[in-house]
């Protein structure tokens, strides 16, 4: 029996063929140099995806775009291999993201120019955190590390606080979205968190691209709640970072600022209380030496009357003295007596003897 | 029930502050010094103890995100 082989229509053959691209390649990722990107009525994005020994054109959508891409760029795509109706072999792709560090370095540059243009970044737009927050949403992998560092830090630093957690990937393709899911929960809810945590440990460059993603970084600019976002280590910037109302650092860092440390607290008040005994010891010093200078210059004065009124007794004594008969006497006058006419008796008291005398002659001096 | 406890401190912080400012005020007197600086060391002493017992309520929120 003479093999037949089946006759198609076109359709039918363009049909099959894709069935069986379909099913051989559901989707697949495919690593390549971006070439003659460009972008049809702003809705539509076609380029070549090429190597050295080939090339494949490529389609998506501009909202599948979620990092700048230009040309030269080395990307992966993950596409669905497909053929045209008119018979042209192309991948349509469902996700594209740079590959290798100058890929990376090079749409981060794009985007954090074409946002930093828009204003997303600049310090205006900045808002302060709460001081001391009672309700605080944290998004990020309840299993990675960088959230285990910020919990540690958060309940060593400081309690009472409602802690609401958005467990999410924060690594991969499903990370910007699922974060940006979280961002938008957090915010439609009835009570806001004073403050939304974004946080997520150290990682290579590609593990940490799901922060560079537009999408993401428009959400946290747009949050109506404060943001901080502690993405890898210091050294890592993220357009998250630049997006959010505060940088941290590190995870860590993140729960630094957001919490007071409650031994600073417990310091403080020990210190307070220090510096009450210092004062009330240098107060009850001051009153001390206060009382002994009032009583020193009590002394001082009561001395004085006294030396005064010892003064003012001498005197008088001298002057009492200067007024004793006796002294006169002694000074060789002498005190007479008795009848002063011519034949009378008088007595003379001189200092050391007393005399009787009859007065013979009474005349008057001048 | 938490942030009434975060209230509270803060209010005692407050208050230990406002202990700690009267000390260093013209408004001192050796006279009141003594049962404020009582107060200000009970008031210490509560914060401590307050804090020594004041733990976060973490909560996983239950919603996937994942999907839409």
């Amino acid at each position: 029996m003479a093999n037949v082989l089946p006759i198609f229509s076109v359709s039918d053959f363009l049909a099959s063929v894709n069935q069986t691209l379909e099913y051989a390649y559901p989707s697949i990722e495919i690593e390549g140099e971006v070439a003659s990107f460009k972008v049809n009525q702003g809705k539509f994005v076609f380029f070549d995806l090429k190597d050295s020994g080939g090339s494949i054109g490529c389609f998506m959508t501009v909202w599948q775009m979620r990092i700048p891409i230009e040309d030269g760029m080395k990307v992966v795509v993950r596409a669905t291999p497909k053929l045209t109706p008119w018979g042209k072999f192309s991948l349509t792709v469902q996700a594209i993201r740079p590959s290798g560090e100058g890929s990376l370095k090079k749409s981060f540059e794009l985007l954090k120019a074409k946002l930093e243009k828009e204003g997303l970044f600049s310090p205006e737009r900045k808002r302060p955190l709460p001081g001391l927050p009672h309700h605080i949403g944290v998004i990020s992998s309840t299993q990675a590390a960088g959230y285990a560092d910020f919990i540690k830090i958060l309940d060593d630093r400081w309690g009472g606080m409602q802690v609401d957690v958005a467990h999410v990937q924060v690594q991969g393709e499903a990370a910007p979205d699922q974060m940006i899911r979280a961002i938008k929960y957090f915010n439609e809810q009835e009570v806001l968190p004073e403050v939304l945590v974004i946080v997520r440990g150290g990682g290579s460059a590609d593990d940490l691209s799901a922060f560079n993603d537009e999408l993401l970084v428009r959400e946290i600019a747009a949050s109506r709640i404060p943001t901080l976002v502690g993405v890898g280590h210091e050294v890592d910037e993220s357009l998250a970072d630049l997006a959010a109302d505060v940088r941290a650092a590190t995870p860590s860092n993140a729960a630094q600022i957001i919490v007071p440390d409650k031994r600073e607290i417990v310091q403080g008040s020990r210190h307070s209380l220090a510096r009450i005994i210092v004062r009330m010891e240098q107060a009850i010093r001051d009153t001390q030496l206060m009382t002994k200078a009032t009583l020193e210059l009590a002394f001082r004065r009561i001395e004085q009357q006294l030396e005064r009124n010892t003064d003012m007794l001498r005197q008088r004594r001298a002057m009492l003295a200067a007024y004793d008969p006796k002294s006169v006497l002694e000074r060789g006058y002498a005190l007479v007596r008795g009848d002063e006419r011519v034949g009378g008796v008088v007595t003379i008291e001189k200092a050391t003897v007393t005399l009787t005398a009859e007065v013979t002659n009474v005349s008057k001096n001048n | 029930m938490s942030a009434k406890t975060t209230n509270l401190i803060q209010d005692k912080l407050a208050k230990l502050n406002e202990y700690v400012a009267w000390f260093d005020s013209d408004e001192f007197a050796l006279e009141q010094a003594v049962d404020k600086f009582a107060a200000a060391e009970k008031l210490a002493e509560e914060i401590e103890q307050d804090l020594a017992g004041f733990k976060n309520e973490i909560n996983v929120i239950k919603k996937k995100f994942d999907q839409e």
